[in-house]
């Protein structure tokens, strides 16, 4: 049933979108910074393993088949470390300062590793291997690609993860008392600075699973990293900024544009429907979907 | 203090200098190739002074300076590519297009804060992105349209090189001229209420809404003029120039340069054309060297490269000048006998809360009232009604004449009903004069605003400390600016809400000498507090409010010993089991 | 601290000025082609050929990145032209492939009178009536005709669908394919553009399909090229695929797998790793050898442009001028095929078909069109 196919398509490719989001909403909520950076951490993900991929390549007999998963922790740790370079060289120097300013230096940090990657690895368009094999499963009619599955399996445990940890641990707490107030935060006897790295870090890494299981599925460009920043933008804000459900639904929502509507009309069309809703939703709703979680009161 | 400006700083001098010796260079020993890199610097230079009003000074994240740039762009491409239209037609054509469509889209757009207006911005650019590319047979789709001639003014054609770049700077200091006009020290001192205090802006007098599209539409023009002169410089028009890339060039260039100063346009374009070109040689990681020299310029300038240099103007200008668009004039002190205020059957609800229930007050010029009640008794709320950031459910209310039920917020200020609010809401950067004189400013009045500022800051005892900044000041100090800044407009009625608040007692009886002098010069003040201690010897006249409810109107005492009023204070039980 | 950016700003600009002072130099062909941005996979292609192809040759190449807008790739022409160097040094410019920079260089060249070779294949580039605009790889006027005539006349399309790309690039031959569809008989029964970050295919796919097409015709570029090849066979659609000139370059078949490749074609000015003949295999493995990549049809076409300008000097050019006279007179036999000028610019006459077998990545070329325009 195509309907059914492009649901499960439609589902597939807005978990990949939350992946992207998410670790955005991570860093905001814990440091009201906005990573323009993000983009290319997903991008820096996949390259780590194809990297990775080519590197085991060398050590294993010819022709043998790598799965996805076992690159997973290492492109965790590769990409949790560009986090704390972009923490440590982006936003701490100047986290007192107008946050405008954290909008150029993560716009620069892209830039370097855009670039960077570009030079280092070519332009080519380049795969990484599928996180549990390929190959598809049939099913009620459908057929789903195992690396569908996996996408979207991988984004539930971790936005579920996400969640659990933001609202039911102590950690969460103090992440969000960080972003809240952060001079309280300090008072209270919270490591500002520890926070922080933590948050980056983990965002990033968030963004470099998604960058792995994007670039079987869909190949990996050095350039890639402004598309995706921009996604991940439009889900963030349409949902309420700084709520990680908006996040979630607002990459459902482009998802489903850039597959449900694209189906029945054209792709230009589907996008540009896209922006109208965007401005539509905040006609109506002027603080996104779901609002966001805390105002100014006067 | 001198009003009068002070010729330019010595520290100026090495700048003009600079320029100069740039200017020079390029009339005479520059190649081609350097001259058409200042000739898009200078474009670049248009460009970031227009987004300078919306996003420096207005402080709102506009994502759309791009699609304005490219809005320009593709009229004057258009035009001048299909129709051979000359310059004089097509210029202000493409700043009529941008500045239109920033009109269209401001109503429903500029109302929305920070990140949404973004989004919205955002949305719209990549909106027009989208019809450029598609729409094949008028935009040429993502081929674009070549062709377009160079600049042509009657039998005049600039040609590329030196005409060229002194054609665009031309006009780059036109531009720079008229964002120097905007920008006088009052709408400076507006801008920087209206960003660090919004809440507060109302209580100014100033009308946020007015303002932000006055600098959106400024943006607009100036992106407009930018994107034409590029497509003339360029030769083609096609989507890039509507593409995201330029919109990251202008916010880098503002936040490099400085947000708030022409220097820092100038810098900033300037310095971030040259870059990646200075870097080619290093070939494939030219960009990388770009991008880590544009880390370590923010990280060490998070202001702006331009807060290095001090401003030329080295004694401010008076802020009280003669016109301020947009406003109506304050009105009179009420005649004598007219009630100051006048209430009846308010009320209020909030979801499940009755936070004002059928309250009726009525207060006469010069009386000082106290409005006590426990918390949550909807004290606050009152207040904000009065002032028009709330809206009550039904009830009358009017204040000499003026029907507060519908009026805007900016309007009851002018109207001559002026407040303070919990939290001094005093923005930083500005002087105590600033804040008074910026409050006190009104559309033909220039004399009558200082004389008034003036009065204020002597009511007040300020005069020790006018020219200190108010993020400076302590606390006892914040509140007595926060009262002078309230008096500055010539109010009839002060609405204050808890204004000793967090005060030690010697304080709080500076406080009420303040407004008991206040109010024998005629306002009439409401006292929202709940510390009896400081209203005792301040107000004759005290009002109860207890769970949204009126509970007592009279003289002092009596209300101090009303049983009902002590129930609800000091939750004393009654034999019949009452108050809690 | 106060002055220092500006004066910064004019010390290093005097310096640059003065440090550049021209000495005598030998001739120069500056090479300026997307070395970062979407297209840098192609322009990267473009340099290494003219890099192979200047080796040794004692001629000055400079390398200038033009990315993805007309204005860096004026930049990089003025630069290379102007800047602090003997003008005159210049003889013939390798120009970006990207459509939009070439329409924008193109007045420049004819105001500096500076030849430009390059593989762009946009048609408009050589409609503009500029005697400085030599394309040394087949246009969409000649590739489209082979696409859509293999199609119909091979494969027995009846009723073809076209998807393109919503860049230059794609818009500029899916019009050249409507035409040449049309003018075969068998109009596109179903045509859509997708921007070059569509990563589902499926919704487009699933509107082939329900078309009822019996060919799938692609005008996209390299990523999209192999997304859409795959997750075609992925969905059962087994409709013949004869794709656009991406999908011969070596780093799209390396996106896929044997299996996904089988059956699939493509349309291209030439295939350097499928040839048998010698001197396209001594070309490649010296491609090879220097640049650690396969060549593609790109690379080959830029050698061989470049080729034919050392051939004009070899028989005496020395200026821009002769040059420009040399490329628009003389024939030149190269390893893709032989070039000549039609008068407008376009030397390139011929295109192939290749076809991958299902066995290995390496395509084999199933069919030529020589001289498709009847020029040589």
């Amino acid at each position: 049933m195509l309907g059914a196919q492009l649901a499960l398509n439609a589902v597939a490719l807005g978990a990949a979108y939350a992946l992207v989001a998410i670790g955005f909403v991570l860093v905001l909520n814990a440091t009201t910074a906005v990573n323009f950076a993000h983009g290319e951490s997903v991008v820096a993900g996949g390259f780590a393993a194809v990297a990775m991929t080519a590197a085991l390549a060398m050590l294993l007999p010819a022709g043998s088949a790598i799965p996805g998963i076992v690159l997973l922790p290492g492109v965790l740790v590769l990409t949790a470390l560009l986090g704390l370079a972009i923490a440590a060289l982006a936003y701490l120097p100047i986290r007192n300062r107008p946050p405008v300013s954290v909008f150029v230096t993560t716009i620069a940090f892209g830039i370097i590793v855009t670039n960077g990657l570009n030079a280092a690895f070519g332009a080519a368009p380049r795969a990484a291997p599928a996180l549990l094999g390929t190959g598809t499963i049939d099913f009620l009619g459908v057929t789903a690609s195992r690396q569908s599955l996996a996408i979207i399996a991988t984004a539930a445990l971790l936005i579920g993860a996400l969640a659990f940890v933001l609202q039911r641990t102590q950690l969460g707490r103090q992440f969000r008392a960080c972003a809240q107030d952060p001079e309280m935060a300090r008072a209270l006897g919270i490591r500002l600075t520890r926070i922080t790295l933590l948050a980056f870090a983990l965002g990033t890494a968030f963004a470099g699973a998604a960058g792995l299981l994007l670039a079987h599925q869909f190949f990996v460009t050095p350039s890639d990293g402004a598309g995706l920043i921009l996604k991940a933008y439009i889900a963030v804000v349409i949902g309420g900024w700084g709520s990680l459900r908006g996040a979630t639904i607002g990459a459902m929502l482009i998802a489903v544009f850039e597959v449900g509507v694209a189906s029945v009309s054209s792709q230009p069309l589907a996008e540009g429907l896209l922006y109208v809703a965007v401005l539509l939703v905040l006609l109506v709703r002027p603080d996104g979907i779901f609002g966001e979680p805390q105002r100014l009161r006067a | 203090m001198s009003p009068d400006r002070s010729p330019l700083t010595r520290q100026s001098l090495p700048l003009i200098a600079g320029g100069g010796a740039l200017a020079i260079y390029a009339l005479f020993f520059a190649s081609s190739y350097d001259q058409r890199i200042l000739t898009l610097s200078g474009i670049y230079v248009i460009m970031v002074l227009g987004y300078q009003f919306i996003f420096g000074h207005a402080g709102a994240l506009s994502l759309a300076q791009g699609a304005f740039f490219g809005v320009g762009a593709y009229v004057t491409g258009i035009l001048a590519s299909q129709f051979g239209t000359g310059f004089l037609a097509t210029f202000p054509l493409s700043i009529a297009g941008a500045s239109l469509l920033a009109l269209i889209v401001a109503v429903p757009v500029l109302r929305l804060a920070s990140h949404y207006f973004a989004l919205a911005t955002l949305a719209l650019s990549q909106l027009l992105l989208l019809i450029a590319v598609n729409w094949e047979p008028v935009t040429g789709g993502a081929n674009g349209l070549p062709g377009v001639p160079p600049i042509t003014i009657g039998d005049w054609q600039v040609t590329r090189g030196t005409q060229l770049l002194l054609f665009v700077w031309g006009l780059a200091v036109v531009a720079m001229l008229i964002a120097r006009w905007q920008r006088n020290p009052l709408r400076t001192a507006m801008f920087t209420v209206m960003r660090d205090t919004p809440l507060a802006a109302p209580a100014f007098g100033i009308d946020p809404g007015l303002l932000r599209l006055r600098a959106f539409m400024l943006s607009a023009a100036f992106g407009g003029a930018a994107g034409a002169l590029f497509v003339h410089t360029n030769r083609v028009v096609s989507p890039e120039v509507l593409g995201f890339g330029i919109m990251i060039t202008c916010l880098t260039m503002t936040v490099v340069g400085g947000r708030l100063r022409i220097l820092g346009a100038v810098i900033g374009a300037l310095l971030l054309t040259h870059l990646p070109e200075w870097f080619r040689g290093l070939d494939e990681y030219y960009l990388v060297a770009v991008g880590v020299l544009l880390l370590v310029m923010v990280v060490f300038a998070p202001d702006g490269l331009a807060s290095f240099v001090k401003p030329f103007r080295a004694v401010r200008a008076p802020i009280g000048t003669p016109t301020r668009p947009g406003t109506a004039g304050r009105t009179p002190p009420v005649a004598p006998g007219l009630p100051a205020l006048e209430i009846s059957g308010l009320s209020k609800r909030y979801g499940g809360i009755q936070a004002l229930d059928e309250v009726g007050l009525s207060i006469g010029a010069g009386e000082i009232v106290g409005m006590i009640g426990p918390n949550g008794a909807g004290k606050t709320t009152l207040a904000n009604i009065i002032t028009g950031i709330a809206r009550a459910d039904s009830g009358a209310i009017r204040s000499a004449g003026l029907d507060l039920a519908t009026a805007t917020p900016t309007a009851i200020a002018r109207g001559g009903i002026a407040r303070t609010f919990q939290t001094p809401q005093l923005p930083d950067g500005l002087t105590v004069r600033d804040v008074i004189e910026t409050a006190a400013a009104n559309a033909g009045e220039a004399a009558r605003d200082r004389a008034r500022a003036a009065g204020a800051i002597t009511s007040c005892d300020l005069t020790g400390i006018a020219d200190v900044r108010s993020g400076t000041l302590p606390h006892g100090l914040r509140r007595r600016v926060e009262i002078a800044r309230a008096l500055a407009g010539g109010p009839h009625l002060l609405v204050l809400d808890e204004p000793a608040a967090g005060l030690a007692a010697a304080e709080q009886a500076e406080i009420a000498d303040i407004l008991r002098t206040i109010a024998a010069a005629g306002p009439a003040i409401l006292v929202i507090d709940h510390n009896l201690e400081f209203l005792r010897p301040l107000a004759t006249r005290l009002a109860c409010l207890d769970a949204g409810r009126l509970i007592a109107d009279g003289p002092r005492d009596d209300v101090l010993a009303d049983t009902a009023v002590r129930a609800a204070y000091f939750g004393l039980v009654t034999a019949a089991g009452g108050a809690a | 601290m106060s002055a220092l950016p500006r004066i910064l700003i004019v010390a290093s600009a005097l310096l640059a000025t003065l440090t550049a002072s021209a000495a005598a130099e030998p001739l120069r062909i500056p090479v300026l082609v997307p070395i970062t941005g979407f297209l840098a996979l192609e322009g990267t292609s473009q340099r290494n050929g003219a890099e192979l192809a200047l080796r040794g040759s004692g001629i000055a190449f400079d390398v200038d990145d033009t990315a993805t807008s007309p204005e860096i790739a004026v930049n990089a022409f003025e630069r290379a032209l102007t800047s602090g160097r003997n003008r005159e040094d210049v003889i013939a410019v390798v120009a970006p492939m990207l459509g939009t920079q070439m329409l924008a260089l193109v007045p420049l060249a004819d105001e500096f009178s500076v030849p430009m070779i390059t593989v762009s294949g946009t048609a408009r580039i050589t409609e503009l009536g500029s005697p400085n605009v030599f394309r040394f790889f087949p246009g969409d006027v000649v590739v489209k005709a082979a696409h859509a005539r293999y199609a119909v006349e091979e494969r027995g399309a009846k009723r073809p669908a076209v998807i393109f790309q919503t860049t230059a690039y794609g818009q500029s031959g899916r019009a050249e394919l409507d035409r040449n569809l049309a003018a075969l008989g068998r109009p596109a029964v179903f045509a859509e553009g997708l921007d070059v970050s569509v990563k589902d295919m499926l919704p487009v796919l699933s509107k082939v399909r329900d078309s009822g097409a019996d060919a799938l015709l692609l005008h996209l570029h390299s990523g999209p090229t192999a997304l859409i090849v795959r997750q075609a066979r992925a969905m059962g659609l087994d409709i013949p695929i004869i794709a656009g000139s991406a999908m011969h370059q070596p780093e799209t078949a390396a996106l896929l797998t044997p299996a996904e490749l089988a059956g699939v074609c493509a349309e291209s000015g030439a295939s350097p790793i499928s040839e048998t003949d010698p001197a396209t295999r001594a070309f490649a493995g010296a491609y090879r050898a220097a640049f650690d990549r396969e060549p593609d049809a790109f690379a080959l076409g830029q050698y061989d442009g470049v080729q034919m300008l050392r051939a004009a000097i070899r028989a005496g050019a020395n200026s821009a001028a002769d040059i420009r006279a040399y490329l628009a007179a003389r024939r030149y036999r190269g390893l893709a095929m032989t070039y000549a000028s039609d008068g407008k610019g376009n030397m390139a006459h011929s295109a192939v078909i290749l076809c991958y077998s299902g066995d290995s990545r390496v395509p084999a070329i199933v069919k030529r069109y020589e001289n498709l325009t009847g020029i040589l």
